[in-house]
């Protein structure tokens, strides 16, 4: 590489170093400078409730209706804990990985992490509701749709479990919102028969056996999506949504209480973590510098660069929630990341004892390291994979932050550390191999010579 | 820097023998401790010092609204603390336990209820909660072992003492305020378990999924038996993970969990670097010559990967040590096991995983010798058989 290239290469990433070390630390407060404010991006991590407090909520399971009463105990049960996963999995879906559902008796209490304001809860979990579909009769003696007086006789009833999904729609006609609800295969299947049997006739809705909408059938829809147009505005239309996903929960709920929570461990947790981040960080610099010397402020340059773009991406990416474990896990993390740089540089230091040129010995140590660092971080992706696949949410989302971590490692050693070095070897000599760290003794070493032939196999791979 | 691969001239392949025995001390000192902890406990359960995450508890609030703000939170807070860990509570619940009320039910475990865990509250965590006219100061503790208290009688009757408690210090301090406006304050409910028996069920499926692919990747890389020396190897980390943590008592809550997945995760790269120098050193030998000794190309390649498995623990142990130094006791919950986890891990992949290695292949390569011998002698026995048909 030529001298003047590798000045600019090495300015460009130090200066993207530099100002993302900035980005890091300093936050700007509104009015200083008369800028908008900017809060440092790490500050943008979503934090876990041990470390960044929340909401909580607490709902009681409506043990007087009938649908709960005519369950057996072990019925109840189920439906108490298949309640507690919709939840679970509800929040989750909108990137709260660390939210805690538990179920004391027949309440249930929602813990979710890094929002601040009590109110959210609706907007988050809604203010459940359950929803059935019922034959419209007079509004009050109307019949579900299983009932064997009614003109529709369905296998059950038709509730809001069979709904997937609901949204809001514009229509452009009449000038208001509607709610789209869409439903699952065999909700599907079962709206179908239903509205076959009643065209002509008017279906009703049911939210917390309250008729909300009684509109009449023009035609069997069998394509899974129906819309309730009730000349909504879009907060109605939205409110109502929002109610019917709610709803698709097996037990009705009553709130009976909802409030903020402080974190547990909060900023002693916090700041052990930054601390430790940073002198880490530090004692590894130094280490691999005394160890590696130039190739070490190679590494070190890159370790540097790692740290900042993998905050960045914890920042950015939904679905990271830290907690106490997360933080460690990141920690873990920085120093597992100059593993491929130390494998590479033990490597190079090997062929430069061999006999070989620096230049060549770093790129036959970079090209024989490779096998095993591939091997080394695939399997731990297969670890992350299985865990974002197969786990619950907390697992999930350490498998996100490990799989981050490792993709964002192997990009840095091999390719920045590889481009660092490159600049740097532009300015020494072969005779400066000292300042690598790369020494060679007389004698060659027993083992580690390989001939011409296997030299080229390895070449060709 | 000391130049390692000078000064190291340990035979690890052949010694299998010697390097299981510090894991097995380990193990058994493991089981030994988790017995002495259930005698002293006098509960099963307590082998292991499962968290509130594990074992639920209960939830006290202090509403205490505008009586608290931000100067005086912490003295309330160790006031009402001090109130719920009253040592003389245990006893009575104790009493209770054992009235003639409860007699029959309990009679069995009069001596094992207080020792397990009816007895002094323990307060895992507390936080504020709402602002304001709600400011409210939350506890949570630990609650009596559903094991004897299946209908929960004896820890309402314990969440009941200290709320009389906590009411009779508050009364101390708030001398203006009624007597039934402070009970109104406090309220208590019992929590199930934020990480249930589910969260180790996953994760266990996870592990063995993980473990499964992990072993068909390294075979195709590799070949069978460095999968299984390496899959051995992380099974060995995960052992000697939990052991350590029976032994130091360490509490295990649901970060335990993504402790073990850490260490998985990452302590097969170890072992998979000296496999990676394996596989190279026999290939250049075999070019050299046909008849090889395995064993040396083993303790060759840990002796030019030993520099490498150094650095690459010491880094990662940096950050984690640094960060238990100044954390507190939960940082450590999660701090502890995962040093103890990358230790077992450049343990294993330095000693157990190419020992493994060395006996799985000899073994395989002897049976095959004797297949081969056993042919012959057949062909042998055979051939006179031939020769008089003939």
């Amino acid at each position: 590489m030529k001298k003047y290239k590798s000045i600019t290469i090495l300015s460009i990433l130090c200066t993207l170093i530099i100002l993302g070390t900035v980005f890091a630390f300093v936050s700007l407060d509104n009015g200083e400078l008369g800028l908008y404010n900017y809060n440092a991006f790490p500050k943008k991590i979503s934090l876990g409730l041990d470390l960044s407090g929340g909401i909580y909520a607490v709902y009681d399971v409506d043990t007087t209706t009938e649908e709960y009463t005519s369950l057996s105990d072990d019925q109840k049960k189920a439906a108490i804990e298949g309640t507690q996963e919709a939840m679970s999995q509800l929040l989750f879906n909108k990137g709260y990985t660390e939210a805690q559902v538990t179920v004391s008796g027949t309440s249930i209490r929602v813990e979710i992490p890094d929002v601040d304001d009590p109110e959210r809860i609706f907007e988050l979990i809604g203010n459940p509701a359950n929803l059935e579909f019922k034959e419209y009769v007079d509004g009050t003696n109307d019949l579900s749709l299983n009932d064997e007086t009614g003109s529709v006789k369905l296998s059950r009833k038709l509730t809001g479990d069979d709904i997937v999904n609901a949204g809001v729609q514009y229509n452009s006609e009449s000038g208001y919102y509607e709610v789209v609800l869409q439903f699952s295969t065999e909700g599907t299947k079962l709206f179908g028969d239903a509205t076959t049997a009643l065209v002509g006739k008017q279906l009703a809705i049911y939210i917390n056996d309250q008729e909300i909408i009684h509109p009449t059938v023009n035609t069997a829809i069998t394509t899974g999506t129906c819309s309730i147009s009730g000349n909504y505005s879009y907060d109605d239309a939205y409110d109502l949504a929002v109610q019917i996903t709610a709803g698709s929960f097996p037990l009705t709920l009553k709130m009976a209480s909802c409030s903020t929570i402080s974190a547990t461990l909060g900023e002693n947790a916090i700041k052990a973590g930054v601390i430790a981040g940073i002198v880490g960080v530090i004692l590894i610099m130094l280490y691999l510098i005394l160890l590696y010397r130039l190739m070490g402020v190679a590494a070190s340059i890159t370790l540097w660069w790692y740290s900042l773009t993998f905050l960045f991406f914890l920042a950015v990416f939904p679905w990271v929630q830290l907690t106490l474990s997360g933080i460690a896990g990141v920690l873990l993390a920085i120093g597992m990341a100059v593993d491929a740089n130390v494998i590479i540089f033990e490597r190079i230091k090997e062929e430069y004892a061999s006999g070989k040129t620096i230049r060549t010995a770093v790129s036959t140590g970079f090209k024989r390291s490779m096998g095993a660092i591939l091997d080394g971080n695939i399997t731990t992706i297969i670890g992350a994979v299985v865990l974002i696949v197969a786990g619950t949410s907390t697992l999930k989302s350490f498998g996100i932050t490990l799989l981050i971590g490792i993709i964002m490692s192997l990009i840095s050693s091999l390719l920045v550390t590889r481009l660092v070095l490159a600049c740097i070897m532009s300015f020494t000599r072969e005779q400066d191999a000292a300042y690598y760290a790369l020494f060679r003794e007389e004698e060659a070493p027993v083992i580690e010579e390989p001939n011409k032939e296997t030299e080229m196999v390895k070449e060709g791979e | 820097m000391i130049n390692l691969e000078k000064h190291f001239n340990l035979p690890i392949a052949k010694n299998m023998k010697y390097w299981i025995i510090l894991p097995l001390v380990i193990i058994v000192l493991a089981g030994i401790m988790f017995g002495v902890y259930c005698g002293v406990y006098k509960d099963v359960k307590k082998g292991m010092n499962i968290g509130i995450d594990f074992a639920g508890g209960s939830i006290m609030t202090v509403t205490l609204g505008t009586y608290l703000n931000d100067s005086n939170y912490d003295e309330y807070e160790e006031l009402i603390r001090d109130a719920i860990e009253k040592e003389s509570i245990g006893q009575e619940v104790l009493e209770y336990g054992v009235s003639d009320e409860y007699k029959e039910r309990y009679n069995d475990n009069t001596i094992v209820l207080p020792n397990a865990n009816a007895g002094k509250a323990t307060i895992t965590y507390s936080q504020s909660s709402g602002s304001d006219d709600e400011y409210a100061i939350v506890f949570k503790y630990d609650n009596v072992s559903t094991t004897y208290d299946a209908d929960n009688t004896l820890s309402a009757k314990r969440n009941e003492l200290i709320k009389e408690s906590v009411v009779a210090a508050l009364q101390e301090k708030l001398t203006d305020v009624q007597y039934d406006e402070i009970k109104d304050m406090i309220t208590y409910e019992n929590i199930g378990a934020t990480a249930s028996l589910d969260l180790i069920k996953t994760a266990l499926m996870c592990l063995a999924i993980s473990l499964a692919i992990i072993l068909v990747y390294i075979i195709i890389r590799f070949e069978i038996w460095s999968g299984i020396a390496a899959v051995v190897a992380l099974i060995h980390d995960v052992l000697i993970l939990v052991s350590l943590t029976i032994v130091f008592h360490i509490q295990v809550n649901s970060s335990f969990v993504a402790a073990i997945i850490t260490i998985v995760s990452y302590s097969i790269n170890n072992t998979i670097v000296v496999f990676d120098r394996l596989r190279e050193n026999v290939k250049n030998e075999k070019k050299l010559n046909a008849k090889y000794d395995i064993s040396r190309l083993i303790d060759v390649s840990i002796k030019q990967t030993l520099q490498r498995s150094i650095n690459a623990t010491l880094t990662t142990m940096v950050t984690i040590v640094i960060f238990a130094i100044f954390g507190s006791s939960t940082v450590n919950e999660f701090a502890l096991p995962v040093i103890f986890g990358l230790v077992a891990g450049f343990y294993s992949s330095m000693f157990i995983a190419p020992a493994l290695y060395y006996i799985l292949v000899t073994a395989h390569e002897k049976n095959k010798q004797k297949r081969k011998e056993k042919k012959l002698q057949e062909a042998a026995a055979s051939k006179p058989k031939y020769v008089g048909a003939k």
